[in-house]
């Protein structure tokens, strides 16, 4: 036995906690106090049954809050001050004194709660949210009406079960309905009141210059910078490029947006991909080395193989690419060498002695490039995110004492000792690596995976990719091998496709895509085939209708999963009523009783054979069941 | 399908009984075999003349068992019917004079004229099937069994039976009226007091004595008829117009009876169609009404209480 009124508390409680938790990081701290404060108040009240001040009194407290936040209300600040009156008026309610209209009230006050925390967020974790308070609220209705008639009503489990089952169908009978709202209705894809919060608070390995040197250890976030869907690559090809900083100012490598027209040739085959950068400050479009081409409108390609979008990524994107991974890009005419050999005021003795030691010995671009990576590979340079060089010779602290460094000094000095040496050469700002996730079929590139890398230009050749990290003594334990797939990462990942999923289908889903939707459904209704579209939507009908038919088969269990015995009791009774005129309500008239009024000898046998058995609680034997077949094949038409 | 051997007996005797004697009467006849087959006892509740007597004795003739008649008056005395000691001057000791209920069947008429004190003494004698005089314990014959008759429509003077007490007979009946045809017959060939006379017995003592041995014993109680039996008794204990519903022992004789019932069919196992031909009978005097429903018609509560109960048919 379970008390309506008590039920009824406990799940308006659970849908306010449905409003309130998403809203919660986003209010200001006296709202936040009230709702918590409201709903602990609130529950011990219930508990103790008295709630010494009155509904009326409550209203009449808020009133001043009320006046509080209109005057908050600005139109740079439209949202925090409503927000938060709604959450102080949730608060009051919640702990207030409760009848049927109050839990009405709570229960739209929640809804509004809910849905004002998309203003400032639009994470698939709301969905759970919604789903969880339409479920709740669909019961708790139901419970209401029943609440409404007799406060004091005490239901057993058994019809409460029934109750809430028909709760819980409400919102499930209305998912057909969201299917075909969904294509139709407008919708945001950006937090509306919350533009700039977002990308503020993503913190970035990326950043728009290269300058080793600044801070003697490197944090890693894990946080997304962007995903890829593609088919798996090879490890070693996955660079993922996003700028290139073309000339070095003191010890800092920068872009310098004049970049000197060339242009590239893109040999070999092409690998599509489409990319879901996470929104942030930065305009650069990753996509793996080296694009071809970038389908996004108004985004700009530079000469140098990269591509921006025109101001920062403050809402959620998805652009196709198409790379060439060779590692070699031809250029059609020469290049800008004087543009890429230009070199800062002032170089350190030491690496200028160097460089001019490679030039001396290398006569070609080729060889000096092989010298220096010899020099690379033979210094026992390792990599490493601490302890690492600082200051205005960051560089030649790097190079000759402390050999240590990040990609960043692997590239710097890499580049400039190429420069230097006469080879025109420049920094790649982009990305290594990647989780590849087998459920969404994407990689997931993180912060922590930002890499600096080199391409020299080889006369003959064209651009190379040269990796400096990669000549550590210790690359290949950071890079080297595969890496082991631990649970948590696999749940991570699994997470991750739940959160891509929910980007590329809802948030992602624009005016755009339903225009386009329309388009294509209009076309394909002009050239409609009737054959064609009967074979289109034949596996439809066939779901629909083994739905249907699973849906009946439910629903008709007990009849269609008779018993033996309720098989043949069915029969039994059809026939009687067709050969003896008597209608037989199941369960209403005993056997020997229906016997005795038909005054039927077959009826007679049957009826002692089939009670003889199920009063005797044993089963019918086959000799019995063939006999009250045979009996039934017969039919019970009193022989004249 | 192996019937009990013993039950042929008890059928030939109630259907020479109803065919030959009394006409009409096949219901209460078939109810007081029931009684005399559990070991139980049955109080009929009816106008006077319409052959309550009658059937007591023919039931008696049929079976050769000793019958005894009390005829209940505010003045009875318990002694008057368990019987006293007489001193024996001869002897010199008292010697006990068994009363009237020390035969297999008693005939307790107008049970309600009598005193609470006797009836209480009877009805104890009812349960325990033994009388004490005197500090000596004497036991009742074996079957025993009362035949109770109260008048309904004459309250004048009397001291209905409480609910308790009620609670001690296994089945209450009426008789009704006979059917027209058959009533008609018995104007015209007058009573058949004389006839009874000179019944020859159909049963022993013994048979009687087996046959309810294997009814006790011989006769199945599935589970199926159990879960029905308690079905039907929950059910009065939850009704709006009923104060008290049935007991255990209540249940406990709805069982018995049910497989008397299933035995007189010529069955060993028991339907729930017997406990439904036999429900009203056993369990309708003992319901306490609500005090606003004293005068609702119990059986009929009974009978609309048992139509809303679904057989266990599979």
């Amino acid at each position: 036995m379970v008390a309506i009124s008590s039920l009824t508390a406990v799940l308006s409680y659970a849908i306010a906690l449905c409003g309130i938790v998403p809203l919660f990081p986003w209010l200001t701290t006296a709202p936040r106090f009230a709702l918590a404060a409201g709903m602990l108040a609130g529950i011990w009240q219930d508990r103790r049954g008295a709630w010494p001040v009155k509904n009326w009194q409550f209203n009449l407290a808020v009133v001043p809050v009320f006046l509080y936040y209109a005057l908050q209300f600005s139109r740079a600040n439209p949202a925090q001050p409503v927000v938060n009156a709604l959450a102080i008026m949730l608060a009051v309610r919640l702990c207030g004194g409760k009848s049927v209209r109050h839990y009405l009230q709570i229960a739209a006050l929640s809804l509004f709660c809910l849905a004002s925390s998309s203003l400032f967020d639009l994470s698939p974790i709301f969905l759970f949210y919604l789903a969880l308070m339409l479920l709740l609220v669909a019961v708790s209705l139901v419970l209401l009406t029943f609440h409404s008639l007799d406060s004091s009503l005490v239901l057993p489990r058994a019809h409460l079960r029934k109750v809430l089952a028909v709760g819980m169908l409400m919102p499930l009978a209305s998912l057909p309905l969201l299917v075909i709202f969904f294509p139709i209705l407008p919708r945001t894809q950006i937090p509306l009141w919350n533009i700039l919060a977002v990308p503020a608070a993503r913190p970035s390995g990326f950043s728009d210059k290269v300058e080793p040197g600044t801070s003697a250890t490197v944090g890693e976030s894990r946080t997304i910078a962007f995903r890829a869907e593609m088919p798996r690559q090879p490890k070693q090809q996955l660079y993922w490029r996003g700028t290139v900083f073309n000339s070095m100012d003191g010890h800092r490598w920068v872009r310098n947006p004049a970049v000197p027209p060339e242009q590239l040739l893109y040999k070999g085959a092409r690998i599509a991909q489409t990319v879901y950068p996470e929104p942030g400050p930065f305009r650069a479009l990753f996509s793996l080395d080296a694009p071809a081409s970038i389908a996004l409108p108004r985004a700009q390609g530079a000469p140098d193989g990269v591509f921006a979008y025109p101001g920062p990524i403050t809402r959620r994107l998805a652009y196709g690419a198409e790379s060439v991974t060779s590692g070699i890009l031809a250029t059609v005419t020469g290049i800008n060498r004087s543009f890429y050999l230009r070199l800062p005021p002032r170089i350190p003795e030491r690496i200028q002695r160097l460089a001019d030691d490679v030039k001396r010995r290398g006569t070609g671009d080729a060889r000096r490039l092989e010298l220096l990576e010899q020099f690379f590979r033979n210094g026992n340079y390792r990599y490493s995110m601490r302890d690492l060089p600082t200051g205005e010779d960051a560089l030649e602290q790097f190079l000759f004492e402390k050999k240590r460094g990040h990609c960043e000094f692997f590239a710097s000095a890499f580049a400039l000792l190429l420069r230097a040496a006469g080879v025109p050469a420049r920094l790649v700002g982009g990305y290594l690596g990647g989780d590849y996730n087998e459920l969404g079929g994407y990689y997931l590139v993180s912060d922590d995976l930002a890499h600096v890398w080199v391409e020299a230009y080889i006369d003959g050749r064209g651009w190379v990719r040269v990796d400096p990290s990669s000549f550590a003594r210790n690359a290949g334990e950071v890079w080297g091998g595969e890496k082991r797939q631990s649970p948590t990462m696999k749940i991570h990942l699994f997470l991750d496709s739940l959160d891509h999923t929910w980007n590329r289908a809802i948030v992602t889903y624009d005016f755009e895509q339903q225009a386009e939707i329309a388009r294509n459904a209009g076309k394909r209704l002009q050239k409609l085939e009737t054959g064609k579209t009967a074979r289109a939507f034949l596996p439809y009908l066939l779901l629909t209708a083994a739905l249907a038919l699973a849906l009946a088969v439910i629903l008709r269990r007990p009849r269609l999963f008779a018993s033996r015995n309720e098989r043949l009791l069915r029969r039994f009774y059809r026939l009687i009523e067709r050969d003896c005129g008597i209608r037989a309500e199941t369960g209403r008239l005993g056997l020997f009783e229906t016997a005795g009024l038909t005054g039927n000898d077959a009826v007679r046998e049957f009826t002692a054979i089939y009670a003889g058995a199920l009063y005797r609680d044993r089963k019918l034997t086959a000799h019995e069941i063939a006999r009250l077949n045979r009996i039934l094949r017969d039919g019970f038409v009193t022989k004249m | 399908m192996t019937l009990p051997h013993d039950n042929r007996t008890m059928i030939a005797m109630l259907n020479t009984l109803s065919s030959d004697y009394l006409h009409g009467k096949e219901e209460v006849l078939r109810l007081s075999m029931i009684a005399l087959l559990t070991g139980g006892h049955i109080l009929i509740e009816d106008l006077p003349g319409l052959g309550k007597t009658t059937i007591a004795l023919a039931l008696a003739g049929m079976s050769s068992l000793s019958f005894g008649r009390v005829q209940c008056t505010s003045d009875l005395l318990p002694s008057d019917i368990t019987g006293l000691s007489v001193f024996n001057r001869e002897e010199g000791q008292f010697t006990f004079l068994p009363g009237p209920i020390f035969n297999n069947i008693v005939l307790l008429d107008e049970v309600n004229r009598a005193m609470p004190r006797t009836q209480s003494a009877m009805l104890e004698a009812m349960e325990e099937r033994r009388v004490t005089v005197e500090g000596m314990t004497h036991h009742l014959p074996d079957p025993f069994m009362v035949f109770a008759t109260q008048n309904p429509s004459d309250q004048s003077g009397t001291f209905p039976l409480p609910e308790s007490q009620l609670d001690r007979f296994l089945i209450c009946t009426g008789i009704g009226y006979p059917p027209e045809h058959l009533e008609r017959g018995i104007i015209a060939g007058g009573g058949i007091r004389e006839r009874l006379e000179g019944m020859t017995p159909v049963a022993s003592t013994a048979d009687i004595l087996a046959a309810r041995k294997s009814v006790e014993t011989g006769i199945y109680l599935s589970d199926k008829v159990v879960g029905y039996i308690y079905a039907l008794v929950a059910a009065t204990r939850s009704h709006a117009m009923i104060q008290t519903g049935l007991s255990t022992r209540a249940a406990i004789n709805l069982a018995q009876a049910a497989r008397a019932a299933a035995f007189l069919e010529g069955r060993d196992y028991v339907a729930p169609d017997d406990v439904r031909g036999i429900a009203v009978a056993v369990c309708a005097h003992r319901l306490v009404m609500r005090p606003d429903q004293e005068t609702a018609d119990r059986g009929g509560v009974l009978r609309a209480l048992i139509a809303d109960i679904a057989l266990p048919l599979a």
